[in-house]
């Protein structure tokens, strides 16, 4: 269960900005994606939160900002987008996985990972932002940047986070 | 070394540990069982996430959007536009509109189980006079973590007076089910104790007479929880899930992190997170970030059990077992003197 590699991008500031982009949406667009779905539990918001975040990591990029480690940067913003996204939901009406059926499941879904799905979706939000935020990868420094959480709370709250998810498995 | 917490045993699973920790596991087996435990877990979380299947149009659409109008801002604009149909029929459409909204807000939302009359301010508004109503002896069992704290999480067990609330005991237990720390202070008694366990041994301080019961620490902590609270409850931000389960409704209510902070105040609530029951509005569990005196802090505080007391005679003593050393001092103003005169008293001699 390694972290996925640190993306460092020191390199000089001429790059164009779109071609980073491109190359760094190639790089973790998948994973970035799939955290968000996670995240959200639904696949058009996790669609939109993902592609604000490379929109605005074009207008970041554009500006001049920091290009270390970008990895980190866009799941920060990831993880911001998804809480805003999910606080417009609540809103209307407090959000919960169980009850959405607008989801779609992964047709190769086995029954083990379908009721684990299950599960995760139907934990509060702080813990399927942790979940997914691990299971995208991330380190446990990384997480705390994106969850905004202090990185010596990162394994007790994981592990916490786990044992209610365990909980619902039964 | 002791054996880990469930957050080293985690970070263990995730290769995130500390050598001291992976050294521990290698020499013990009852922890090597836990992170076996553990690591299939997230192998499935793992398998979940990347199950998740990736639009294949994702990337076109970032592309469009990156080369389209410079005012671009979020991707709701990209989507194709499809025109309200409600629009086409005029005004018949607005009692249609007022029809869905009744029979969403009168027959739906209640079936999905939804606040309709309580919001998250008010549920924790009503858990805070929870906090402070009730009477007779109450035994509370809780599961704390502090951040920084040697031995954490530990459990205490707190029985107190809610008629007299100077009148209580304390006692922290560590993982391992041994007491650490423990004091007890009954006015109608005047007697004060303290113990403090220390390389295997227990070590009490009885003092009798006490004329000025001091602060009440329950108190103390009951204060600092409502203030977390009361700050919660001030937030406009908070989230509320609501959890129907076998053992009744809860409520979640969280307050996302923030980064801003507010350098002027004595106690700062960066991120919370409270599990109140849904028919009595007691608080089971308790997470919150902060600085308090400008001190970072992460605490997370969760309810065992809560039981009414009957026998309470003896019960605010601080009972001494075999080979416990009891020493007998002198009332003070403050505890923390009345214990290290006590003891400087009984080491004096020693020398």
């Amino acid at each position: 269960m390694n972290s996925l590699k640190t993306t460092e991008v020191v390199g000089p500031v001429s790059i164009d900005p779109q071609a980073e982009v491109l190359r760094l949406f190639s790089e973790h667009g998948t994973a970035l994606f799939r955290f968000c779905r996670s995240t959200l539990g639904n696949a058009t918001d996790a669609e939109d939160v993902t592609q604000e975040t490379f929109l605005k990591l074009l207008r970041h990029l554009q500006a001049g900002g920091d290009r270390r480690n970008l990895k980190s940067w866009l799941f920060t913003v990831a993880a911001n987008g998804c809480r805003d996204r999910a606080r417009v939901r609540l809103r209307w009406l407090p959000w919960r996985a169980e009850l959405d059926h607008r989801t779609v499941e992964p047709v190769d879904d086995t029954p083990d990972l379908h009721r684990a799905r299950q599960a995760l979706r139907a934990l509060a939000p702080r813990d399927r932002l942790l979940l997914s935020l691990r299971a995208s990868g991330l380190s446990y420094k990384e997480m705390a940047a994106a969850a905004g959480i202090r990185e010596q709370s990162i394994g007790r709250l994981l592990a916490r986070a786990v044992d209610r998810w365990k909980r619902r498995l039964v | 070394m002791r054996c880990l917490t469930d957050g080293e045993i985690q970070a263990v699973v995730d290769d995130e540990a500390t050598i001291e920790s992976r050294d521990h596991v290698e020499t013990c087996q009852q922890c090597r069982e836990r992170v076996s435990e553990r690591r299939p877990h997230m192998t499935t979380l793992f398998a979940v996430v990347h199950a998740e299947a990736v639009p294949s149009a994702i990337e076109a659409r970032l592309r469009h959007a990156m080369t389209s109008s410079s005012d671009v801002r979020g991707s709701t604009v990209l989507r194709a536009s499809t025109r309200s149909q409600w629009r086409r029929v005029g005004w018949v459409s607005a009692l249609a509109t007022a029809a869905a909204i009744a029979v969403f807000v009168g027959v739906i939302l209640p079936r999905l189980g939804a606040p309709m009359t309580l919001s998250a301010s008010e549920i924790l508004g009503r858990s805070l006079q929870t906090l402070s109503a009730g009477s007779g002896v109450e035994l509370l069992e809780y599961e704390v973590a502090v951040d920084g704290m040697s031995h954490s999480p530990v459990v205490i067990r707190q029985l107190i007076d809610r008629d007299n609330p100077n009148r209580y005991r304390i006692a922290s237990y560590g993982p391992d089910g041994v007491i650490r720390t423990a004091i007890s202070q009954d006015p109608l008694a005047q007697r004060r104790s303290q113990l403090i366990h220390v390389d295997g041994v227990n070590y009490i301080v009885r003092v009798g007479a006490i004329n000025n019961p001091v602060l009440s620490l329950p108190q103390m902590a009951q204060a600092l929880v409502e203030t977390s609270i009361g700050i919660m409850q001030a937030k406009s931000d908070q989230q509320l899930t609501i959890e129907d389960g076998p053992s009744g409704r809860r409520y979640i209510i969280e307050v996302p992190p923030v980064t801003r902070q507010n350098p002027a105040a004595t106690l700062d609530i960066f991120s919370a997170r409270a599990v109140i029951n849904g028919q009595d509005f007691h608080i089971q569990e308790f997470e919150a970030t902060g600085a308090l005196l400008k001190q970072p802090f992460s605490v997370s505080v969760k309810l065992r059990s809560q039981t009414q007391a009957t026998n309470i005679s003896t019960g605010f003593e601080i009972e001494p077992g075999p080979g416990d050393v009891v020493l007998d001092g002198e009332p003070g103003d403050d505890p923390v003197m009345e214990l290290l005169t006590t003891i400087l008293r009984a080491v004096g001699p020693a020398k």
